[in-house]
């Protein structure tokens, strides 16, 4: 199990800014052995920034790298027992194949017969047998991503860094790559550490998230502790989809929203304090207008394959609800929800709120 | 239209070669008035390879041309290096003083360092004509190298480090080789400008014995003019003409290749 791993990476009060522009504001984080963390936020949450400073193209301002209980902080990139995957490969246009691949190895001064070796290992690894001799330029962008990944595993890194290694490929390439770096990862037993942007790739592939925004981390845990148990509105409307309202606590277990009571299952928040409230739209069941806690008419009916997505217009507040039946627009329904599925939330301490907009004109 | 267009570019181009066209054919001219036709002959020539005061302005031009393109290759390679890598402000303000001497007249220049060479009190000779060369090199070099690294991914240097390479090994391992084409552009660019330059070479070398083949036909044809001239300046003429296709053909191939 990953909870039993040691700790390989660890960074301590990290501080960065640019221009005064503070880039990340003590960010407290550690990587095991073995595990897969990725790094989730929009751009300019400092994910990126803190993948430089793990790999020495960024110098903190204040705080540590630790690497294995060793002080890494001001060491330089080529000293470091990491390898980067980049955002745009920066594979080496003036090599081929096998000499981008072998980089690596011929500073190692490792003889020419084991470069051979490893070199056609990592190509059946990527699944690009034969390729040696192609131009970098000739292969397509999947291709030159295998081969990046190729140059930098050869090396046998402790710890992989992915920054957006996937952003630039289509869909239905960027799954397949999703699952073969998932499978090759366990196959390997390497740490690795993504950078992305995409919530359902972060859940896929995660051991740990880390979601981060302005430069701080707002919760880190397993993918499913995440969705389950977002930490604030912001996260829960990051991770998946949500209906996030504005309520009242007013005692344990027992919270008001949207103009009513519900029984939840929290507890420990105080009495009558506000509280972000976030429900899963696969959680709210439509039952007949009579018995609903909550009734509305049905706005809108999306087909979205798996199921429906219906927007329910509750008079003073809107909801999103999944479901595999379909309700017809215009017709009154019922909702209900099961106190498990309540999920209460401290607000954010800036405020931030999902749909401020909607929820000023609801209340008029 | 058409017509006028083609009459037009006709006479532009034959006003730009006709002078040099009619220097070459002047130099195949076996009369001996310089300006009488006196039947064909490679007579110029013989009599070019045969004067003793040509060979050394030969070797002077060539050497200088082969050491100052050396130099300023190097100096103005690792210069555009270091402009690339500062920040916007303190770039740009570096390629304005690097464009500055490029459109200064050559006379401003020459007569700068002929100056600056008085004042430090430097012998004018082939030291200081070879030090005029390079200053006037090195800003050629910058703006044909300057494209190439805007042009390479901005990972690279980075991808090199990380995967073990010392900022030194990664300089000439993956930088220069991908700049090379811009490197070779400004080694051929500072050899021809060599080559061909007369104004700061006088100035630079004023006062010494020392002459490139540009200030040797200047000083002869204050003497008198000889056919033999021409036969200089023709062979001067052909190697520029071959050194500007080979630079022009660079940045071709290069495409060719990208595609």
């Amino acid at each position: 199990m990953i909870d039993e791993q040691p700790r390989l990476i660890t960074l301590e009060n990290i501080s960065k800014a640019y221009d005064d522009v503070t880039v990340l504001n003590n960010i407290n984080l550690y990587i095991r052995k073995k595990e897969f963390v990725t790094l989730l936020g929009p751009s300019g949450c400092g994910k990126t920034t803190t993948l430089r400073i793990i790999g020495g193209f960024e110098t903190p301002d204040a705080g540590r790298v630790i690497f294995d209980d060793m002080d890494v902080t001001g060491l330089p990139p080529y000293k470091r027992r990491v390898n980067t995957v980049f955002q745009k490969y920066a594979l080496f246009p003036h090599l081929n194949v096998r000499d981008n691949i072998a980089f690596g190895l011929k500073i190692k001064k490792t003889p020419k017969t084991e470069i051979d070796r490893k070199v056609d290992k990592m190509l059946d690894l990527v699944n690009l047998q034969g390729f040696q001799k192609r131009s970098v330029d000739s292969l397509s962008g999947g291709q030159q991503q295998r081969i990046a990944i190729a140059r930098a595993l050869v090396n046998e890194p402790e710890v992989l860094l992915l920054d957006e290694p996937l952003g630039a490929l289509d869909l239905k390439l960027r799954k397949e790559m999703q699952i073969e770096l998932k499978n090759m990862q366990q196959r390997l037993g390497i740490t690795f550490l993504y950078v992305t942007h995409d919530q359902e790739e972060a859940l896929t592939m995660s051991d740990t998230i880390v979601v981060m925004r302005n430069g701080e981390i707002l919760q880190i845990g397993k993918p499913k502790q995440i969705y389950d148990e977002p930490k604030n509105a912001y996260v829960a409307n990051f991770i998946g989809e949500s209906n996030i309202f504005r309520g009242k606590m007013l005692q344990d277990e027992l919270v008001e929203f949207c103009n009513n009571k519900f029984i939840c299952v929290d507890s420990g928040f105080g009495e009558n304090v506000p509280v972000d409230v976030v429900i899963r739209p696969e959680d709210i069941i439509i039952v007949g207008e009579d018995v609903g806690q909550i009734t509305g008419t049905v706005k809108s009916v999306l087909f979205k394959g798996v199921h429906f997505e219906m927007i329910i217009d509750a008079g003073h507040s809107t909801w999103k609800v999944h479901s595999t039946t379909m309700q017809p627009e215009g017709s009154r329904v019922g909702l209900s929800v099961v106190p498990f599925n309540i999920h209460i939330m401290k607000p954010m301490q800036d405020g931030w709120y999902p749909y401020q907009e909607k929820e000023v004109t609801a209340n008029d | 239209m058409k017509i006028v267009k083609r009459v037009y570019l006709g006479l532009i181009l034959l006003f730009l070669y006709v002078p040099i066209l009619v220097m070459i054919i002047l130099s195949f001219n076996g009369g001996r008035s310089w300006a009488q036709w006196g039947g064909f002959s490679f007579q110029p020539y013989a009599d070019l390879f045969a004067n003793k005061r040509v060979l050394n302005p030969l070797i002077v031009t060539i050497t200088i041309a082969i050491l100052a393109s050396l130099f300023s290759t190097i100096i103005g390679t690792l210069a555009a290096i270091g402009i690339f890598s500062m920040k916007r402000k303190p770039q740009s303000m570096m390629m304005t003083l690097t464009n500055i001497p490029m459109t200064m007249p050559d006379i401003v220049t020459g007569v700068s360092l002929l100056l600056l060479f008085i004042f430090l009190n430097i012998k004018r000779g082939y030291i200081t004509m070879l030090l005029a060369h390079i200053t006037f090199d090195v800003p050629y070099v910058i703006v044909s190298v300057l494209p190439k690294l805007k042009q390479m991914n901005k990972h690279s240097y980075e991808a090199a480090l990380d995967l073990g390479a010392t900022p030194i090994y990664s300089l000439f391992h993956v930088i220069i080789p991908e700049i090379a084409p811009g490197i070779v552009t400004g080694a051929l660019l500072s050899f021809t400008l060599s080559i061909d330059d007369f104004t700061i070479s006088y100035f630079a070398a004023s006062g010494s014995n020392v002459q490139n083949l540009s200030t040797l036909i200047y000083s002869s044809a204050r003497k008198g003019i000889k056919a033999e001239l021409f036969a200089l300046s023709t062979i001067m003429f052909v190697v520029m003409l071959v050194l500007l296709i080979l630079i022009n053909r660079t940045p071709k191939s290069e495409k060719a290749k990208n595609a």
